[in-house]
């Protein structure tokens, strides 16, 4: 299957093709307060808000990557929508074994970690906002 | 009409009945001995039958039960189906669209003749029709005209959002002088965007459902509840024509069912104290919709006994302290707010004595939330109006809006009362201050005089009584009042448990829009008052 893959805090991060909506560029992301430190903010895209997160810091507690790096990964699946801020971007790749959750992808062997949406979002979701 | 209304929904049920039907004998033909899928086509005809019954089509209720007889059997496993039986089902299922095309009758010699084929094998025993041979098969027919489509709301919504965002382009487009473009340039980009309103205007249309089909969720729960307070009352409805956004219709559900539910219980009176009072036995109940400009004002009407001025007045001395020189100064109107207060709203006796039931602030809440707002008149035997004027959309909205450090924050307009420059002591004027900027951790380095956003307190809230004062929350540049396109707040930014909504702007920027009611739950709480 094809796979986007990112690198954020040192980690290869791959995502089914499918779930990638679109690659933007040169977004304002809104600040919104009491949100966790990856959370970086809302952007309004082609009709949808997306909650913008920086995966290097939600990997990984380190600065925030937005500054460096413009893109943002936009994802759309059933159940939600989400922006991700990668370190950099990898490109797609074609994967044939998909049955593990990492995968070489590869000649220098390294290993990607397969993530769906929903994980990163149960991730995010476990996460505490407020007050 | 109501017969014709009737026969409209019937006739749209039975076809989406009536496709599903044919979609599961498919199945069930590779499938015959399934006995789910049997349950699943005896489930349809049966709701076609009920239909028909409640619309007296004897004929075909007869002919679904009859069908539905076989069902049964085939479901529980008491016989096992052939192609041949299903061939049967699929004649029947023909025959049920020729009944629901002709509103339950069937006229044409051909398909009397078909009836009684299929009505006879259904009266046999299915055994005695396993070894017949399959009846050749009708011309088959192209499906009726397809002239309508089931939509998901939340693609309409999608489709309004983003014909709308294509229309926020036109705040963006540069100022261009005649150098820099041409006159038929112009021309095209204004006929680009007088289409693309257009085009939103009929994307609009789409959510739009009649007042009257709103009316008629409760029909049948004022019935109930007629039968169960022992009252004989008739529910009428003025502008049903009138078409609303089902947005709006759909969040107006709850407090609509507690006003007609306190108007069945406690306002309506029973039959006999109805004569005793020299008004006929039956009690009236009417849902009035009318249009005004950009808003929409729906009255809730019954003509019972009124609301009970002396149980208000008794819970203003008692509760509140008020004195009868201070209560005189109260209009009828102010005086009948106070049913919406929520104190007063869950002291159950009392509200019980006026004539309401509990729930009054609950809905005032509700309309508020909305954007709305709800007016009282009663009169002693009389009866009570409740006036409820709402904005005809409700994705757009008017907010002001404000920074406070790097967030962009709005207030929809309905709640602000006033904006004034922040001076040193705002608790002079009975305003408590919500210190915003500590509950959402905003960073207190760029701290200067700015400004007060006083917020309205609920119109039934405005008395003179001795609590008096509203919120007031800091803003250290006003941005200015302006239309934001509000979009529900998103699973993760709901936690934060301070966020009403996300507010688009002309521009395209995003704002937050606050929850007043926790921000006033946080200052009464002491967490973030001043």
């Amino acid at each position: 299957m094809d796979i986007f893959i990112f690198e954020a805090a040192k980690n290869f991060i791959g995502i089914e093709a499918k779930y990638i909506y679109h690659i933007a560029d040169n977004v304002k992301v809104v600040s919104v307060p009491l949100t966790p430190t990856c959370y970086e903010g809302l952007i309004y895209y082609r009709g949808d808000l997306f909650d913008v997160i920086d995966m290097g810091r939600l990997m990984e507690d380190k600065t925030s990557s937005f500054h460096g790096n413009p893109y943002i990964i936009l994802l759309k699946w059933d159940a939600g929508k989400l922006g991700l801020i990668p370190d950099r971007i990898v490109g797609m790749k074609w994967i044939e074994d998909d049955s593990g959750d990492r995968a070489v992808f590869n000649r220098r062997g390294d290993a990607v970690a397969l993530m769906t949406p929903h994980e990163i979002w149960k991730m995010l979701a476990g996460l505490s906002y407020g007050t | 009409m109501e017969l014709e209304k009737y026969q409209k929904i019937f006739i749209q049920e039975s076809n989406k009945y009536l496709d599903e039907l044919d979609a599961a004998l498919i199945k069930v033909e590779k499938n015959l001995e399934n006995r789910q899928l049997w349950g699943e086509i005896h489930g349809k005809i049966h709701s076609m039958k009920g239909m028909a019954r409640a619309l007296s089509m004897d004929e075909l209720s007869t002919f679904c039960h009859a069908m539905e007889e076989w069902c049964k059997l085939f479901q529980e496993g008491a016989k096992t189906p052939n192609e041949r039986i299903v061939q049967l089902f699929f004649d029947g299922t023909d025959l049920l669209k020729r009944f629901v095309a002709g509103k339950g009758e069937i006229s044409l010699p051909e398909d009397l003749k078909r009836l009684k084929r299929i009505a006879d094998d259904l009266a046999k025993n299915p055994d005695e029709l396993f070894s017949q041979p399959e009846p050749a098969l009708g011309p088959s027919f192209a499906p009726a005209k397809i002239d309508r489509i089931r939509v998901d709301c939340s693609l309409i919504e999608a489709l309004l959002a983003r014909s709308q965002e294509i229309m926020l382009l036109e705040k963006t487009l540069p100022p261009l002088t005649q150098d820099q473009i041409s006159a038929g340039l112009r021309a095209w980009v204004n006929n680009f965007i007088s289409m693309l309103k257009g085009l939103y205007f009929q994307l609009a249309q789409l959510r739009l459902m009649p007042v009257q089909d709103f009316a008629d969720l409760f029909g049948k729960t004022i019935r109930d509840l007629a039968k169960t307070y022992n009252r004989d009352i008739k529910f009428e409805i003025v502008g049903g024509g009138i078409e609303v956004d089902i947005g709006l219709m759909d969040r107006l559900r709850e407090p609509f069912m507690h006003l007609l539910r306190n108007a069945v219980a406690h306002g309506i009176e029973p039959p006999d104290e109805r004569e005793d009072a020299g008004k006929s036995r039956e009690g009236k109940i009417t849902l009035e919709a009318e249009r005004c400009g950009d808003q929409l004002v729906l009255k809730v009407s019954d003509d019972g006994r009124g609301i009970d001025l002396n149980s208000i007045r008794a819970y203003l001395k008692d509760e509140m302290g008020m004195s009868h020189e201070d209560m005189g100064e109260l209009s009828s109107e102010e005086l009948l707010s106070i049913i919406c207060r929520t104190d007063f709203s869950s002291a159950n006796e009392t509200t019980q004595l006026a004539g309401r039931g509990i729930g009054m602030n609950v809905i005032a809440r509700a309309i508020e939330y909305l954007g709305g707002a709800m007016k009282v008149h009663s009169e002693p035997l009389k009866g009570t109006q409740f006036i409820i004027n709402l904005p005809l959309s409700l994705s757009i909205i008017y907010a002001v809006l404000f920074r406070l450090g790097k967030y962009i924050l709005a207030i929809p307009t309905s709640h602000v009362e006033a904006i004034e420059r922040e001076v040193s002591d705002s608790s002079d004027n009975g305003t408590r201050l919500c210190d915003l900027r500590s509950l959402l951790r905003v960073d207190a380095d760029a701290v200067g005089k700015g400004n007060i956003i006083r917020l309205r307190q609920p119109a039934t809230l405005d008395l003179p009584l001795p609590e008096k004062g509203g919120i007031g929350i800091g803003a250290d540049v006003i941005i200015g009042n302006m239309p934001l396109m509000a979009i529900p707040l998103g699973e993760l930014l709901a936690k934060t448990g301070l966020f009403a909504g996300e507010g688009i702007m002309e521009n395209g920027e995003i704002a937050l829009i606050l929850d007043l009611e926790k921000i006033q739950a946080a200052v009464e709480h002491g967490s973030s008052g001043i």
